[in-house]
C-alpha cells in the first residue's frame, strides 16, 4: 500500500509519533475503502438478483419495450416508459426546486440579516425531517385533489404531481448544502470585490457563487439523488399507469417511475420468478441513471472550475481555431432554442408561444439596459420571492400535519402501548424503536463517514481511486431506498442471520445515510482554507493534529447539517426498516439489539394503508415522529451554532 | 488557530449526553418486568396484518407469557420468512407460486378468512348496479365513460391495484378472465390509497376489500340475472355476492405447540368473530 511508503519520517523526531500516523492513516483509508466495499456488495446484489431478467428476455427488449405487464398472459417485460417516467418526474421536479434552492440559498447565507437566517435555516431543516410517508398523504389527500379542481382535469395523480413532490423534497438537500457552500466561501474575497466598487449583488453573482461552484454542484446532486431515489412518496401521486405521455409534453398524464414499480411490486413479488429478477433489473437500471448523471455534473463542472479559474486550466493543444468553436457553439445554442421553441408550440400553440418568447426577449433586453443598482434590487426581488415560496409552502405542509394531528395528541397516546390495532392506545414502543433505530444509524454512518472524508480530502491526491469512490458513493446516494430494504434483508437478515432485528435496520439505515454524511462532510473540509492548514504543519503540527485540532473544529457546522439531514432521513424511512427491523405491535421493548422494534414511520405506513378507521392516530402519529425529528434537530443547530461562532474568518 | 471547547460548549456536550442517557433509561424500564415468555413471530401481507393483530391482542390476554409479534413487508416476505425460518408464521393473501412450492416443499397454508372484494364509486355517483361484463369492460377499457354504463357524461377513472397485489390477481382471474386491464388506469400499492382516491375523485371507481367500505365512498351492487347483490358480509358467506378471495396463513411444516395453538384460536369461534369484526368473512 502506497501510504505505508511514503517516508515522511524525517518531520517526527519519535518513532512513536510516526506509528501514530501511520495507525490513523491506516484506520481513515479503512473508513474509506468500506464505503466502497459497501457499494460493491450492493451492486454485486443487484446484478446477482437481476442479470436472470437480461438473459430471459435480452437487454435490448427489456430496455427498449414499451410494455411492462409482469402479470398478463402472457406477461411483458418492457421498461422504458418506466426510464422515461423517472426521467421526466426527475427533471420535473428539478426544474422547480434548483431555482427555488437556489435563490433560496443566496437569500440565507447573503441578504437576510442573521435572526432571520436562522429563523430561515431551521425552516428549512424541518421540511428535510418530514417522513417520506407523509409527503406522499399530503400530496394525495392536497396536493392532486388541488390541481385536479384547479385544472378541470378527471384526475390529478400525474407527472406534474409527482415533479412537484419531489421538488419539495429535494429541496431542504439543495438549499442546506448550497448554503454551507456559500458561506464557506472566505470573507476576504467578498471584501475584496465590494472594495473595488462592486455592487452587493455583482459580487454575490460574480465572485461569491463561482467560488462555492463546488459545493452548489453537490447540492445539485445530492438533490437528484434524493429525488430520483425516493420511493414511498412518489408512487402515491403519479398514478402509477405505465405508459408514455401523450403527447411527450403533457405533464397531466399519469406516469410510473421506476423507484413506485419497485415501491408497489417488491412485497407481493415471488421471491426468484422472473417477475422478481425483472424488478431487480430495474433496480440496476436505476443505479445506471445515477452514474450517469453523476458523470455529466462532472463534467459540467470540470467546465466551470475551468471557466472561472483560468489558472486550472491545463495547458491542452488546441484542436480547433478559435473561430470554428466560437461556429460549433453557436450552431448548437441555435439548436437547443429551436427544439424548446418546438416544444413551447406543441404544448401551447403558436399564438401563446410567440407571446412567450417576446416577453423573453424584452426581458432579455431590458436586463442589458438597466444600471447595476436597479439590477441588484430585482435580483434580491427574485431571491427573496423564492425563498417566501419555500417558507409557504412548509407552511402549508405543517398546518396540514398540525391541524390534523393535533387531536389524536395526549399524554396517554405518548406513553402507552397500542391497542386495538392501532386504533386505539399510544405509540409508546414505537416512539422508542425510533430513537433506537436513528441513535444506532448515526453511530455507524458517522464516524464511517467522517473518516472517509477526511481520508479523501486530507490524505490522498484528487486520482483514479478517489473518483471511483466518490462515484461510488453518489451512486449510493441515488440507490433508491427500497433497494437498501431488500438488501439488508437477503444480505444482514437472512446471510449473516442477524433475523429481522434492531441491529439489521441500523445497519441499513446506515448505509442509507453514509452518502449524504461523506458529501457534506467532505464539502465543510474542502472549504477550509489551505493556508491554515500549511500554516499548523509549519509550526511543527503532525498532519494528523492539524487535520484535528485546525481543520475539523471550523468544519465542524458542515458536519452537522449533513448529520441533521441523515437524522431527518434516517427517521422517516418506511422502506429500508420494512423488511429488516420493524414489526407492527409489541408487547415488550427490545432488550437487545438482536430483537425487532417498532417505529414510527412504519406504524404510520400501515396504520394509513391497511387498517381502515385509523385515521385519527395516523395523523396523531405524523405529528409525534415530526416533533421528534424536531427535538433531535434542536439539539444538533444549538451544537452547530456553537462551532459556527467560533470560526475566526 | 487552536480551537478548544469553551465552557458554553461543555455545557451543550454534558447536557446532550444526559438527554441520551434519560432516554435509554426510560426504555430500560420497561424491559426489567419480563419472566419467562414464549414468542410467536409473524410476518407477511398487509391485508391480512389486522386479523393476526387483533387475534394476537386477544390471544395474549389469555395467555400473558405470550408475546406475539406481527408486521408487515407484503406476502412475498411473508413466504420467504416463513421458509428461512426467520417468522414462524407467513401471512399471504395470494396462494402460493410456483417457484416459492420448489424452493420451500414443506411450507403449509391454512385459510383463515375469507375477503369479499367491493367495487367503489364516488359517493355522488349515480350509479349503483353493475353486472360483471360492465365491470370488465371498464377495466379492460371497453368503456371509457360513465354514461355507457348508464352514468352522466364523465370519462371514468380507473383505479387497479399494483400489478404484485393478490387482490389484483384475484380480480384479474374470476372478474376480469384473464383480460389485459387498460394501460391509462391508475395503479396504487393498497386497499387504503385505493379508497383514499377515489373517495376524493367524482368519477372514479376502484376495488377494495369489504373491511375499507365506509361512508367516503359508495360500493356499487352487482347485478346477477336480474337481482342486485349488496357486497355484505352475509352475502359472501350465503355464496350469492361472487367476488369473495382466501386469506392464509402459512407455517413451515405442520404447526405445533405454541404455533399450533395460537392458530387454532384464530380458527375458533372467538377468533372468526374478530375476523367479522375486521370487515373479514369468517370461513365457517
Amino acid at each position: 500500500m502506497p501510504f505505508l511508503i511514503e517516508s515522511f519520517s524525517f518531520f517526527y523526531s519519535s518513532k512513536r509519533k510516526y506509528f501514530k500516523e501511520i495507525f490513523i492513516k491506516g484506520t481513515l483509508f479503512v473508513s474509506a475503502i468500506f464505503a466502497i466495499v459497501v457499494i460493491f456488495f450492493i451492486i454485486f446484489f443487484l446484478f446477482k438478483e437481476g442479470h436472470p431478467i437480461f438473459e430471459n428476455i435480452g437487454l435490448w427488449n427489456f430496455l427498449s419495450g414499451k410494455e411492462w405487464n409482469p402479470t398478463g398472459d402472457p406477461p411483458s417485460y418492457g421498461a422504458f416508459s418506466l426510464i422515461l417516467g423517472t426521467l421526466l418526474v426527475t427533471s420535473g421536479a428539478m426544474i422547480i426546486s434548483v431555482p427555488l434552492g437556489f435563490g433560496s440559498a443566496i437569500f440565507i447565507s447573503e441578504i437576510a440579516p442573521p435572526k432571520i437566517r436562522s429563523i430561515i435555516k431551521s425552516g428549512v431543516e424541518i421540511l428535510a425531517g418530514i417522513p417520506s410517508v407523509v409527503y406522499g398523504f399530503f400530496g394525495l389527500t392536497v396536493l392532486t385533489d388541488w390541481l385536479r379542481v384547479t385544472f378541470d382535469k378527471p384526475s390529478g395523480e400525474c407527472w406534474l404531481a409527482g415533479s412537484i413532490l419531489l421538488g419539495i423534497m429535494a429541496l431542504p438537500t439543495i438549499i442546506s448544502v448550497s448554503e454551507d457552500a456559500i458561506s464557506s466561501v472566505p470573507m476576504e474575497y467578498k471584501e475584496a470585490s465590494l472594495s473595488l466598487g462592486a455592487t452587493k449583488w455583482q459580487t454575490i453573482s460574480k465572485v461569491i457563487v463561482p467560488s462555492a461552484l463546488s459545493g452548489i454542484t453537490a447540492a445539485i446532486i445530492l438533490g437528484i439523488g434524493r429525488a430520483i431515489g425516493e420511493t414511498m412518496a412518489v408512487m402515491m401521486v403519479t398514478g402509477n399507469a405505465a405508459i408514455i405521455p401523450k403527447p411527450i409534453t403533457n405533464v397531466f398524464s399519469p406516469i410510473r417511475t421506476i423507484t413506485g414499480t419497485l415501491g408497489i411490486e417488491m412485497g407481493e413479488v415471488a421471491y426468484g420468478s422472473t417477475h422478481y429478477h425483472a424488478l431487480f433489473g430495474l433496480a440496476l437500471i436505476l443505479f445506471a441513471i445515477v452514474l450517469i448523471v453523476n458523470m455529466i455534473a462532472n463534467v459540467i463542472l470540470g467546465k466551470l472550475k475551468e471557466k472561472h479559474m483560468p489558472a486550472l486550466k491545463k495547458k491542452k493543444r488546441k484542436m480547433l481555431s478559435q473561430k470554428t468553436m466560437w461556429r460549433v457553439k453557436r450552431s448548437i445554442y441555435a439548436l437547443c432554442s429551436l427544439t424548446l421553441m418546438w416544444l413551447l408550440v406543441v404544448q401551447f400553440g403558436i399564438e401563446i408561444s410567440v407571446l412567450i418568447i417576446s416577453i423573453i426577449l424584452c426581458c432579455y433586453l431590458i436586463s442589458k439596459k438597466i444600471s447595476a443598482k436597479t439590477s441588484q434590487r430585482v435580483a434580491f426581488g427574485i431571491v427573496a420571492l423564492s425563498t417566501i415560496i419555500v417558507l409557504f409552502i412548509l407552511g402549508i405542509i405543517l398546518y396540514y400535519i398540525i391541524a390534523n394531528g393535533a387531536r389524536a395528541l395526549s399524554w396517554e397516546f405518548l406513553s402507552q402501548y397500542p391497542l386495538d390495532s392501532g386504533r386505539a392506545g399510544g405509540i409508546y414502543p414505537a416512539i422508542i424503536g425510533t430513537l433506537y433505530l436513528v441513535g444506532g444509524a448515526i453511530l455507524i454512518a458517522l464516524p464511517i463517514g467522517i473518516g472517509a472524508a477526511i481520508y479523501l480530502t486530507e490524505y490522498t491526491k484528487e486520482g483514479l481511486l478517489t473518483k471511483i469512490i466518490r462515484t461510488g458513493i453518489e451512486a449510493l446516494n441515488g440507490t433508491p431506498s427500497i433497494v437498501f430494504g431488500l438488501f439488508g434483508f437477503a444480505f444482514l437478515v437472512l446471510y449473516l442471520n442477524l433475523g429481522v432485528s434492531l441491529l439489521a435496520g441500523q445497519i441499513t439505515l446506515a448505509l442509507m445515510i453514509l452518502p449524504t454524511i461523506i458529501r457534506t462532510t467532505e464539502e465543510s473540509l474542502k472549504s477550509v482554507p489551505q493556508s491554515m492548514r500549511e500554516a499548523s504543519l509549519a509550526l511543527g503540527a503532525t498532519k494528523w493534529q492539524t487535520v484535528r485540532k485546525v481543520v475539523l473544529p471550523p468544519a465542524m457546522p458542515g458536519i452537522i447539517t449533513g448529520t441533521i439531514l441523515s437524522i431527518g432521513r434516517a427517521a422517516g424511512e418506511t422502506a429500508p426498516i420494512m423488511f429488516t427491523a420493524v414489526v407492527f405491535s409489541q408487547r415488550f421493548l427490545p432488550t437487545s439489539p438482536l430483537e425487532p422494534v417498532m417505529a414510527l414511520p412504519y406504524h404510520l405506513f400501515v396504520l394509513t394503508t391497511s387498517v381502515p378507521g385509523a385515521e385519527q392516530n395516523a395523523y396523531g402519529t405524523a405529528l409525534v415522529l415530526l416533533l421528534l425529528v424536531i427535538c433531535l434537530y434542536i439539539i444538533a443547530i444549538m451544537i452547530r451554532n456553537h462551532y459556527r461562532k467560533m470560526r475566526k474568518w | 488557530m487552536v480551537i478548544k471547547m469553551d465552557a458554553k460548549t461543555k455545557k451543550i456536550a454534558v447536557f446532550g449526553v444526559m438527554m441520551g442517557l434519560v432516554v435509554i433509561a426510560t426504555a430500560l424500564s420497561g424491559c426489567l418486568k419480563s419472566g419467562e415468555k414464549h414468542t410467536i413471530t409473524i410476518r407477511g401481507s398487509t391485508t391480512v396484518l389486522p386479523i393476526a393483530q387483533k387475534t394476537a391482542e386477544a390471544y395474549m390476554d389469555k395467555h400473558p407469557n405470550v408475546d406475539i409479534s406481527v408486521s408487515g413487508g407484503g406476502s412475498s416476505v411473508g413466504i420467504q420468512s416463513v421458509g428461512e425460518g426467520i417468522a414462524d408464521i407467513g401471512m399471504a393473501s395470494r396462494d402460493l407460486k410456483d417457484e416459492e412450492k420448489t424452493r420451500y416443499p414443506n411450507l403449509k397454508p391454512i385459510v383463515i378468512a375469507k375477503d369479499g372484494i367491493a367495487i367503489i364509486v364516488h359517493p355522488d355517483n349515480p350509479v349503483t348496479n353493475l353486472t360483471l361484463e360492465q365491470i370488465r369492460g371498464i377495466y379492460n377499457g371497453t368503456y371509457t365513460n360513465w354514461k355507457e354504463v348508464g352514468g352522466p357524461d364523465k370519462e371514468i377513472v380507473v383505479i387497479n391495484r399494483d400489478s404484485a397485489s393478490g387482490t389484483r390477481e384475484f380480480f384479474w382471474e374470476h372478474v376480469m378472465q384473464k383480460d389485459d386491464f387498460v394501460a391509462t388506469a391508475l395503479e396504487k400499492n393498497s386497499n387504503g390509497a385505493v379508497k383514499q382516491t377515489v373517495s376524493q375523485t367524482p368519477n372514479a371507481i376502484g376495488y377494495v376489500g369489504l373491511g375499507y367500505v365506509d361512508k367516503s365512498v359508495k360500493a356499487v351492487k352487482i347485478k346477477k340475472e336480474g337481482t342486485e347483490v349488496e357486497p355484505t358480509v352475509e352475502n359472501v358467506l350465503n355464496g350469492k355476492y361472487p367476488i369473495a378471495r382466501s386469506l392464509y396463513m402459512i407455517t413451515n411444516g405442520e404447526p405445533k405447540g405454541i404455533v399450533k395453538d395460537f392458530i387454532d384460536f384464530v380458527l375458533s369461534e372467538e377468533g372468526q368473530r374478530i375476523v367479522e369484526e375486521e370487515g373479514f368473512v369468517p370461513i365457517s
